[in-house]
């Protein structure tokens, strides 16, 4: 055998060879000059005269390899590739990897699956596994990750209240806790208050008996801005033993929803998203459909997708609850009174006769807002319906902490409490006015707060210990139905967070300070099963099987029912008496994702608002009080006062001013600092979320507010095709006649390049359907396409001027009966009003409201592709139409020639600039702009890339980004890729499966597209059109298919499903849609006219046929 | 009067714009063909910190390239392997070469070996490994004859035009898959021969396994 030669020491002495240079080296003259210029001993160096030599020499060397220099300036610098030492087991790098886990709410958890990379989580999605489960998720799921890597987290520990805050180091801080342990082991808990949110962790509920146990003197409380635990309350109450209900939509054929917003802003409405759509899915005319009546004050997304919608101010639901239980013969004394409510006693009457005929197949929901007494109305009404058992099940629920802040305010008042530990939660911020819970808070001795945030409890607190991410920790929950979920952590804590268990177990001075070992062991005990292999697999599918809680059987206690009700009394609201209703945010929750850049731009699924809360009110009330919108008012109760903007509001109740809590933040983090106004000094412990005797004082200036949708109605294009169920059922092609008549002139504008077929992939024609019936605009899939494809946020004042960069939008629609208003004309006669006039129409009192997901269409004939004048957005041979960021030049054309407007430009270095510019309207230079206490122009100088941002942000930032795709830089034009890489990613894989074979075509549902997956709804499907099982081929295949903006003959892969809506024929608000009158009235009555005449824009008459 | 400029000025300007106009040109078409990663990056050979040799391991020894690139048949990435793997034959076979410190300290010390990369695609490109080699493309048609080379070079241009030769006319290049590794096979010892039987077997490759020319942008850029 040949051993190999020695490797070439001369080579080694050079930095970079090149080819020109190494054939030079093999010269005898070269290699002399090399042995005689690089002399091996050192010691040469300390002589001047080698040392003068050396530096001739290094020049000459210099000079020689400048052609080998020039090369590398040339060239990529020069990268080293870092094995490992030892390869860990199964990981292969450059493959994700993904793991079972959930995020704890606060009424249960989301099932998740986390798609780590490089072993950061990078993307999180719902566990289709779960029993029930579709995959889909919700806003705050997706959004969650940014937290993760939000470089405004608590990262230390800290001491001292106020201005006395120093760092601790993580030692002092545990031995600070174990301190407080030894105290209060030795005098049994005494002065320790624990004061915690609502969870349903079943190791934090073990540790609490544990603790309770061992300091049985310590108090436990519990509170959360949005009391979900209402609930378990009203039910424990109204049964008389301690159960949870869990609403099966997905049984109920009629459902009555009292102020109850349970696809939008309640606990867990991804599960009820989804299974209340699988109701509304619809393939042929003879399928069923349920029907959602909505009793509520604010529009909200609930009451967009109701049937019949009755707006009344939030005080007067408990009346109409009333009625309708007074109609199915509950005793309810004067509370169903409703003499001075506009409420029609016909939609009353025949809702109840509705809900009567569907008994045991209705189902009737109220609101966390109202008052315990709606709740246990309802209660008495769902038996009365035989909704026990059947549409709504009530499981055995565990004795929650029954003792809120206002117990534990008197406590503090009373001087009892050494030592409180707050976990989690931001009393400071969101506790009700009337508690002062600041002030209050101090009276402890000590405070001790673990949290996620340095916020304002956290900086009022004497000890602050950061919390981990439900990515970093070890817990678990329990899903809504009591399955059991782990909690397992993806990434060790980024900044050495504690995790509550851990917390809790060493402030109680407990054995197991391991929150791995707590988990296991309360797996342990309550499966039964302490075997690796369970537990393995526990982890594996992300649940545990069987381990949903057991229902009950139940009846309602009528004493405490009427009882509640004698108590109770109903309220008017007018013009001298104006409601507040408080509400949970749809984007920062209760305040707690007010740092989240992603929410905060994510419009609001009513309003569309962005970076701002405002006081919501209806136009009459507007018109009534002198205001229009973004003035600025007053509003007070007794001596409480809060500033906010006004928003007129369609479809709002009169008299009501509707408010998100959680904005306003005092001390949030750079992104949610100066979004909004706190609301929270309206809510106190005697009123709730809903109060009366509000007084609304004009301030006289205006605040901006950035708003993505101002336009509010389609005016009567066939945007949004829909029709009433008999409607459809006479004419199932409704959607295609809404079509616009024939062009004379049949050839379309554009061509169209897949005519040519050697263009065309005969594998995978992509294409995707989108169902307007089950789409309630919730807002996930914005969200899941912003995590998916590294999309960045703009800030306020760019959504403003329009620069959102959002691929998707759900576009929201207001419309008007023709019979109600006279607002028709202005479209008729072509006097166009202005956006910010729509505020005054009467037409937006009594409004429907539509939701549309728009994206890139990818048309097959597309304007943009024609107009660009580099070729940078061009079709690829599978129906994309691609946008190739390195060829594009920013001129816009495409964006301008797009007719769906679903193009995004980089107007800016977003992911380069600072979070403290989110706002605007003035952006820091970097002339006179500094970061990491360093000139910016110096900076840049330095490294061209590092932008506004410090080195520690730009690690975190790094590590959200998907590898997969491309971050776009300025002057790049964007948009909907169909998720070009997960594509990619199926068919690399089919292809590697396939290996030697032709069985490369990708399987149906192999991709899915992340507004797809995360949609709770099922409603968005992608998938291969030239497989005509596929399962979006069978949705094109419906008659309810159409295309948007079809007479521009663009072809568009996306096409929507029409909207089939489900009035009751017997209510008294019976109409065809709102969105087919304002059609009607444009084009003439689609029946009436056969497929070949044109339509005219005059002498349509009103609902003729229609109905 | 004597001109103060000579008569042969009055050319000058013409001269200045032809003059101009073929040195721009010549700089141009220079710079256009020469500053191409066929001149820049072809020939690159760094100096890597183990003299490790590629001829005697893979071409005299013949041990597979997926013995220690084992991720390439799996993942976009083709793994430089761990010094574990390494030391799975030099934990034997020269145990104390003073060339093998650095391995031997990785492998103990699980501090990584600073390769010098070599081959690389610009970020903006979503290359993959897998999905070649899985389908008939040999490590060979972009690495060059690795199983030569003493100190691995960047023997193929990369370029994205370089790309497309193969991306246009698959055909061209496939072969048999338990061939992928094999760096020396052709279809056939004369290089005639070896044209003829390429171009069925590549057809039919083409044919029976679908593949598609993948010359769509979004093939390779996201």
């Amino acid at each position: 055998m040949k051993n190999p030669p020695a490797p070439d020491r001369q080579l080694q002495s050079g930095r970079v060879y090149w080819r020109g240079l190494e054939q030079l080296s093999e010269t005898p003259e070269f290699k002399e000059f090399l042995e005689r210029e690089f002399p091996a001993n050192s010691d040469d160096f300390s002589d001047p005269v080698s040392r003068r030599h050396f530096v001739k020499i290094m020049s000459a060397s210099l000079a020689l390899a400048g052609i080998g220099l020039g090369a590398t300036g040339c060239r990529r610098p020069e990268d080293k590739l870092m094995p490992f030492g030892k390869a860990p087991e199964n990981y292969i790098h450059g493959t994700a990897q993904y793991f079972a886990t959930a995020m704890p709410t606060r009424s249960g958890a989301i099932p998740l699956v986390a798609k780590s990379y490089e072993g950061r989580p990078i993307k999180l999605e719902g566990n289709p596994l779960f029993p029930g489960g579709n995959g889909g998720t919700d806003r705050f799921a997706q959004a969650s990750i940014l937290n993760l890597y939000d470089p405004d987290r608590a990262m230390r520990f800290a001491k001292g209240a106020g201005g006395e805050r120093a760092v601790a180091t993580a030692s002092e801080a545990t031995d600070f806790l174990d301190g407080q342990a030894r105290k209060f082991s030795a005098n049994q808990g005494q002065g320790l208050a624990i004061l915690v949110e609502q969870t349903h962790s079943p190791s934090r509920e073990r540790l609490r008996q544990e603790i309770t146990k061992k300091l049985p003197q310590a108090k436990w409380y519990t509170y959360d801005a949005v009391d979900t635990g209402i609930y378990q309350r009203a039910a424990s109450q109204a049964f008389g033993k301690s159960v949870r209900p869990i609403f099966h939509y997905d049984a109920a054929d009629t459902i009555l929803s009292l102020d109850c917003d349970f696809l939008g802003n309640e606990d867990e409405a991804f599960s009820s998203i989804r299974k209340f759509t699988s109701r509304r899915k619809i393939t042929s005319p003879k399928d069923k459909l349920n029907r959602l009546y909505s009793v509520e004050s604010l529009f909200t997304v609930t009451g967009m997708n109701a049937d019949h919608r009755l707006r009344v101010p939030a005080s007067t639901v408990l009346s109409v609850t009333a009625a309708i239980a007074a109609e199915l013969g509950i005793t309810v004394g004067n509370l169903a009174a409703t003499a001075n409510s506009p409420v029609d006693s016909k939609w009353i009457s025949e809702c109840a006769k509705d809900l009567k005929a569907s008994a045991g197949k209705a189902l009737v929901v109220v609101g966390v807002g109202q008052p315990l007494v709606a709740h246990l109305l309802a209660a008495a009404i769902n038996e009365k319906l035989g909704a026990i058992g059947k549409t709504l099940a009530l499981v055995e629920a565990p004795a929650v902490i029954s003792v809120g802040l206002s117990e534990l305010a008197q406590s503090l008042n009373r001087g009892e409490v050494e030592t409180l530990a707050i976990l989690g939660g931001n009393p400071v911020h969101n506790a009700p006015a009337d508690l002062n819970w600041a002030a209050t808070q101090r009276k402890a001795k000590t405070v001790v707060r673990l949290g996620y945030y340095e916020d304002e409890t956290g900086e009022q607190a004497d000890w602050h210990f950061p919390e981990t991410h439900y990515l970093e920790s070890w817990s678990d929950a329990r899903a809504n139905d009591g399955t059991l979920v782990p909690i397992q952590p993806l990434i060790a804590p980024l900044f050495g967070g504690v995790t509550d268990l851990e917390f809790l177990s060493r402030l109680a001075g407990l054995t197991e300070l391991n929150p791995n070992r707590i988990v296991r062991t309360t797996f342990a005990s309550l499966t039964g099963d302490a075997s690796e292999a369970a537990w393995n697999k526990f982890l594996h599918d992300g649940f545990a099987p069987g381990s949903a809680l057991k229902t009950v059987s139940a009846s309602v206690v009528s004493s405490v029912v009427s009882a509640a009700v004698q108590r109770a009394n109903s309220v008017t609201v007018g013009k001298d008496n104006l409601e507040v209703v408080l509400y949970r945010d749809a984007k920062v929750d209760d305040g707690r994702f007010a740092n989240n850049g992603w929410l905060q731009e994510l419009p609001d699924p009513v309003t569309k608002i962005t970076w701002d809360n405002a006081v919501l009110v209806s136009r009459k009330t507007a018109r009534e009080l002198g205001v229009q919108n973004n003035e600025v008012v007053e509003v007070s109760i007794g001596d409480r006062k809060v500033v906010g903007p006004i928003w007129t509001q369609p479809g709002m109740a009169d008299f009501s001013l509707g408010m998100a809590i959680g904005y306003g933040r005092r001390k949030a983090g750079r992104v949610g600092v100066g979004a909004g106004f706190d609301a929270y000094p309206l809510l106190s412990t005697q009123t709730g979320y809903i109060a009366t005797s509000a007084k609304v004082r004009r301030l006289g200036h205006k605040y901006p507010i950035s708003c993505t949708q101002t336009h509010w109605s389609m005016e009567g294009r066939a945007i949004v095709r829909e029709a009433n169920l008999d409607q459809f059922r006479t004419h199932p092609d409704f959607a295609q006649r809404m079509n616009a008549p024939e062009a004379p002139d049949e050839s379309p504008m554009y061509p169209n390049p897949l005519d040519d077929p050697k263009r065309r992939s005969k594998l995978h024609q992509w294409g995707m359907a989108i169902d307007l019936n089950t789409c309630v605009g919730c807002g996930a899939c914005v969200l899941a396409c912003q995590a998916e494809n590294n999309i960045p946020i703009v800030g306020k004042d760019l959504v403003a001027r329009g620069r959102e960069m959002q691929w998707m939008r759900i576009d929201r629609y207001f419309s008007a009966s023709s019979k109600e208003h006279t607002w028709g004309q202005w479209f008729n006669d072509e006097t166009y009003k202005r956006d910010q006039d729509q505020q005054f129409n009467e037409w937006i009192d009594n409004v429907q409201a539509v939701n549309q997901p728009m994206l890139c269409q990818h048309c097959e004939a597309a304007p943009c592709e024609n107009v660009c004048p580099v070729n940078a957005t061009v079709h690829d041979g599978e129906g994309l139409n691609v946008m190739v960021y390195n060829r594009c030049v920013g001129t816009r054309y495409c964006s301008n020639n797009c007719p769906y407007k679903v193009r995004r430009y980089n107007y800016l270095d977003y992911n380069k600039r600072p979070l403290s510019e989110l706002k605007g309207p003035f952006y820091a230079t970097a002339l006179l702009h500094s970061t990491d206490d360093e000139w910016d122009l110096k900076r840049w100088w330095r490294d061209p890339e590092s932008g506004m941002r410090s080195e520690q942000e730009w690690d975190l930032i790094r590590m959200l980004k998907n590898p997969d795709v491309t971050v776009r830089m300025r002057g790049v034009m964007e948009k909907c890729t169909f998720c070009v890489q997960r594509i990619e990613a199926a068919k690399i894989a089919q292809k590697i499966k396939a290996g030697e074979s032709g069985d490369v075509v990708v399987p149906d549902g192999v991709i899915k597209t992340a507004c797809e997956q995360a949609c709770p709804a099922g409603a968005i499907v992608f998938g291969n059109t030239l497989d005509p099982k596929s399962r979006v081929s069978q949705l094109k295949e419906q008659q309810r298919n159409y295309t948007v903006l079809d007479f521009l003959k663009t072809k568009p892969r996306i096409t929507y499903l029409a909207k089939v809506r489900n009035p009751n024929p017997a209510m008294p608000d019976y109409t065809a849609p709102f969105t087919f009158e304002e059609f009607e009235l444009k084009n003439g009555n689609p029946f009436t006219h056969g497929d070949s005449e044109t339509s005219s824009h005059s002498g349509a008459k009103i609902n003729e046929g229609a109905l | 009067m004597s001109a103060i400029f000579p008569k042969w000025t009055n050319k000058l300007p013409l001269m200045i714009i032809i003059g101009g106009t073929l040195t721009a040109g010549a700089v141009t078409a220079g710079v256009w063909y020469y500053f191409t990663p066929k001149y820049f990056r072809v020939g690159y050979q760094p100096i890597q910190p183990v003299a490790f040799s590629h001829a005697t391991h893979a071409g005299q020894l013949g041990i597979d390239c997926r013995y220690c690139h084992s991720a390439v048949e799996k993942s976009w990435f083709s793994n430089i392997p761990s010094s574990s793997t390494c030391m799975n034959c030099h934990n034997q076979v020269l145990k104390d070469d003073p060339r093998l410190a650095l391995v031997r300290e990785s492998a103990a010390t699980g501090k990584p070996i600073p390769w010098v990369q070599i081959h690389r695609v610009p970020d903006f490109v979503y290359f993959n490994h897998a999905v070649h080699v899985n389908r008939g493309i040999s490590c060979v048609e972009c690495h060059g004859r690795v199983d030569q080379m003493e100190e691995v070079y960047h023997a193929k241009p990369l370029s994205m035009s370089f790309c497309l030769d193969c991306h246009n006319n698959p055909a061209s290049k496939v072969r048999p898959v338990d061939k992928i590794t094999d760096l020396s096979w052709t279809p056939s010892e004369d290089p005639n021969e070896a044209a003829k039987r390429q171009e069925a077997f590549g057809k039919k490759f083409v044919h029976d396994f679908r593949v598609e020319s993948m010359n769509n942008c979004s093939a390779c850029h996201r």
